[in-house]
C-alpha cells in the first residue's frame, strides 16, 4: 500500500466517521427528490435538467461544508505538525484529501442516479444530456472540492475556510452578469470565468471543448495552490 | 586514533520571524549522534519553534538546519524519514482508535505487514497502552495521550527523536516511566526534548540549551554550571564588612545573603550567604583567609552542588526589564 493509499484510507475513514457527510447527503436527497418530483409533474417532461441546475447550486452551498475541515480542522488540533513532519509528501497529503472529498460528491451523484432511472423505466428520456449532465457535474464537483481544500489550506479556522470557499462560488457563479458590462475584451475574459457559463451547456446536454477544459484546469490550478499552501509554512 | 563524528543534528544561524516578531535570533549548535539534549527557556523562547524547524514543519527565515546530513528544507523528505517528532499537548486524531492511529503513523513511515504489526505491538508495550489499543485516542486521559503520541514517534526506528514537553500531563509514577524511556533511548537515538521542570531535564538530559528571547544563552549549561562555583558560608560579622571582605577576592562574582540561615546579619549570630565565583585553585583559602584577617569567624564553608535552577535563573534574568 502507498502512502498516498494510506492517507486516502485516513481521509475516507475520517470524513465517513463525521455527521457532517451524512447531513449533507440527506439534505441533498431530500431537496432533490423534492426537485426531481416537482418538476416532473409540473412539466411532464422525462428530463433532469432543472435537477442538475438545483444540483450544481447545492453542491456549491455544500461543497464548503465538507471541505472545510479537510486542513483547518487538523490545524487547528495540530495534527497538521504531526502529518507534515511525517515523511509523506505534501502533494500526496493534497490529493488523498482530494479524493476522499470528490467520493463523497460522485456518491451522492450516484444516489441521485435513481432520479435517471426512474426516467428511463417508466419514460423514454433522451439520455444524451442525462450523460453529459453528469460529466459536467462531476468535474465541477472537482472545481468545487479544489476550492474548498485550497481555501482550507489558506485558512486558520473552518468556519473563515466555509465562508472564503462560499463567497468564491457566489462570485464566480453570477460574474458573467458583471462580465457583460466591461468594454470588450474584458467582458469575454470575466463572462468566461462564470461557473454557469460553463456548467449551462453540459446540463442542456452539449459538451464543448472548452467547457470540459474549464472545470479540471480550475481544479488542477486550486490542488496546486494547496500543496504550495501546506509546502510554504 | 580518534574518529571524527559528525553532527547528528546541525543549526547554523537560524533565525525566524513571524511578522513582525522575531521568534528565533542566530541560533547555531550542534548534537551529536546518542547525545540526549535538553532545551530549556521560558515561555515563548523559541523552543518550539526551533524544534519546528528542525522537523521540517517551518521553514527558518534565514540559516540552515541539518539532520542527518540532510538539509531540512532541500531534503525534506530524507529529514522526515531521520527524525520523529512529538508535540506539545499531544495531538492525535481524534476519530481514530489508539491502533488504528499507531498503524496509520506505522504506515506513513513505511511499515507494512508483519513489520508494522510488531513495530506497534513494541510501541505499546514500552509504554503500557495495551490495554486502550481498542479505545478512541478522543476518549484517553491526558496522560494516555502523551503516551500515545511518544509510542508514534518510537515506530519506525528513528535516529532522532524530537520532544516537546514530553512529561506534561503525567502523574509521577508516569513521569518516573518516561523519563526512564528517555534515559534508555539515549545511545541508540538522539534524543532533543524540551521541557520547563529543571530538576527532570537535569536528571535526563546528557546535555543542557538554554534560550531566550529566541537566542541561545548556552549551549552547555551544565558545563557552564562547572566552569563557576556556589559556596555556602556561615560567618559572624557585620554584613557589610563581610561583603567588603569577599569582594577583595578575585575571582567572587556575587554574593546573596541566603534564605533561611538561621541568623541575623547583624554580627553577633551567624549569618548564611552564598558566593558564586569563578572556579580557580585557592580560591577558598583565599576567601576564609580574607574573612579571618578581618577578624570575621568562620563556622560553616561548604561548596553548594551545581544548581541547574540557579543558572538558568541567572542567565534568563533580564536585569533592564526586571529594574523596570
Amino acid at each position: 500500500m502507498s502512502n498516498f493509499a494510506v492517507l486516502l484510507l485516513k481521509e475516507e475513514r475520517a470524513l465517513f466517521s463525521s455527521p457532517i457527510a451524512y447531513v449533507v447527503m440527506t439534505v441533498f436527497l431530500l431537496i432533490m427528490g423534492y426537485s426531481f418530483t416537482l418538476s416532473l409533474f409540473l412539466s411532464h417532461q422525462p428530463s433532469l435538467v432543472h435537477v442538475f441546475f438545483q444540483i450544481f447550486v447545492l453542491f456549491m452551498l455544500t461543497g464548503p461544508l465538507i471541505t472545510m475541515r479537510l486542513v483547518a480542522e487538523e490545524r487547528k488540533l495540530r495534527t497538521l505538525e504531526v502529518l507534515l513532519t511525517a515523511p509523506v509528501s505534501e502533494i500526496d497529503i493534497v490529493l488523498a484529501k482530494f479524493i476522499a472529498s470528490m467520493s463523497l460528491f460522485v456518491l451522492m451523484l450516484l444516489l441521485s442516479g435513481a432520479y435517471a432511472v426512474v426516467l428511463a423505466y417508466f419514460g423514454d428520456p433522451d439520455l444524451g444530456p442525462i450523460y453529459s449532465g453528469y460529466l459536467g457535474l462531476l468535474l465541477f464537483g472537482a472545481t468545487v472540492v479544489g476550492t474548498g481544500l485550497l481555501a482550507s489550506a489558506l485558512a486558520s479556522n473552518q468556519i473563515v475556510a466555509a465562508l472564503i470557499a462560499l463567497s468564491v462560488f457566489l462570485l464566480f457563479w453570477i460574474i458573467d452578469n458583471f462580465g457583460m458590462l466591461l468594454p470588450s475584451p474584458f467582458d469575454t475574459l470575466v463572462v468566461n470565468l462564470s461557473l454557469a457559463v460553463h456548467f449551462r451547456p453540459f446540463a442542456v446536454g452539449s459538451v464543448y471543448l472548452s467547457d470540459v477544459g474549464f472545470f479540471p484546469s480550475a481544479a488542477l490550478l486550486t490542488l496546486l495552490l494547496s500543496v504550495r499552501a501546506l509546502a510554504r509554512r | 586514533m580518534s574518529v571524527a563524528v559528525s553532527p547528528i543534528v546541525q543549526a547554523r544561524h537560524v533565525t525566524k520571524w513571524y511578522g513582525p516578531r522575531r521568534a528565533v535570533a542566530d541560533v547555531s549548535f550542534t548534537i551529536e549522534p546518542g547525545e540526549i539534549v535538553g532545551l530549556l527557556g521560558p515561555n515563548g523562547s523559541g523552543k518550539s519553534t526551533i524544534f519546528r524547524i528542525i522537523c521540517g514543519y517551518l521553514a527558518p527565515s534565514s540559516g540552515s538546519v541539518e539532520v542527518a546530513g540532510y538539509d531540512v528544507m532541500a531534503d525534506s523528505m530524507e529529514v522526515r524519514r531521520a527524525i520523529s517528532y512529538v508535540p506539545e499537548d499531544s495531538p492525535l486524531y481524534e476519530h481514530m482508535r489508539v491502533i488504528e492511529f499507531l498503524r496509520f503513523m506505522g504506515n506513513t513511515k513505511g511499515l507494512r505487514g508483519r513489520g508494522l504489526r510488531q513495530a506497534v505491538e513494541a510501541a505499546a508495550e514500552r509504554l503500557d497502552l495495551t490495554g486502550v489499543m481498542m479505545m478512541p485516542t478522543g476518549k484517553l486521559s491526558r496522560g494516555f495521550r502523551q503516551r500515545v503520541s511518544i509510542a508514534q514517534a518510537l515506530l519506525g526506528d528513528p535516529k532522532v527523536l524530537v520532544l516537546d514537553e514530553p512529561t506534561s500531563g503525567l502523574d509521577p509514577h508516569q513521569v518516573i516511566a518516561v523519563r526512564d524511556l528517555i534515559g534508555s533511548l539515549g545511545g541508540r537515538h538522539t534524543v532533543l526534548l524540551a521541557s520547563h521542570v529543571l530538576p527532570e531535564i537535569e536528571k535526563i538530559a546528557t546535555r543542557v540549551m538554554i534560550l531566550l528571547d529566541g537566542a541561545l544563552l548556552t549551549a552547555d549549561a551544565l558545563k557552564h554550571a562547572a566552569a563557576s562555583v556556589t559556596l555556602r558560608l556561615r560567618a559572624a560579622g557585620p554584613e557589610a564588612e563581610v561583603r567588603s571582605a569577599l569582594d577583595a577576592v578575585a575571582g567572587v562574582r556575587d554574593i546573596a545573603a541566603a534564605q533561611g540561615g538561621g541568623g541575623e546579619a547583624s554580627g553577633v549570630e551567624p549569618a548564611v550567604y552564598l558566593i558564586e565565583a569563578e572556579r580557580r585553585p585557592a580560591l577558598a583559602p583565599d576567601i576564609v583567609a580574607a574573612l579571618v584577617s578581618r577578624g570575621i569567624a568562620v563556622s560553616e564553608f561548604t561548596e553548594a552542588a551545581p544548581d541547574l535552577e540557579r543558572i538558568f535563573l541567572g542567565l534568563t534574568r533580564r536585569p533592564a526589564k526586571a529594574a523596570a
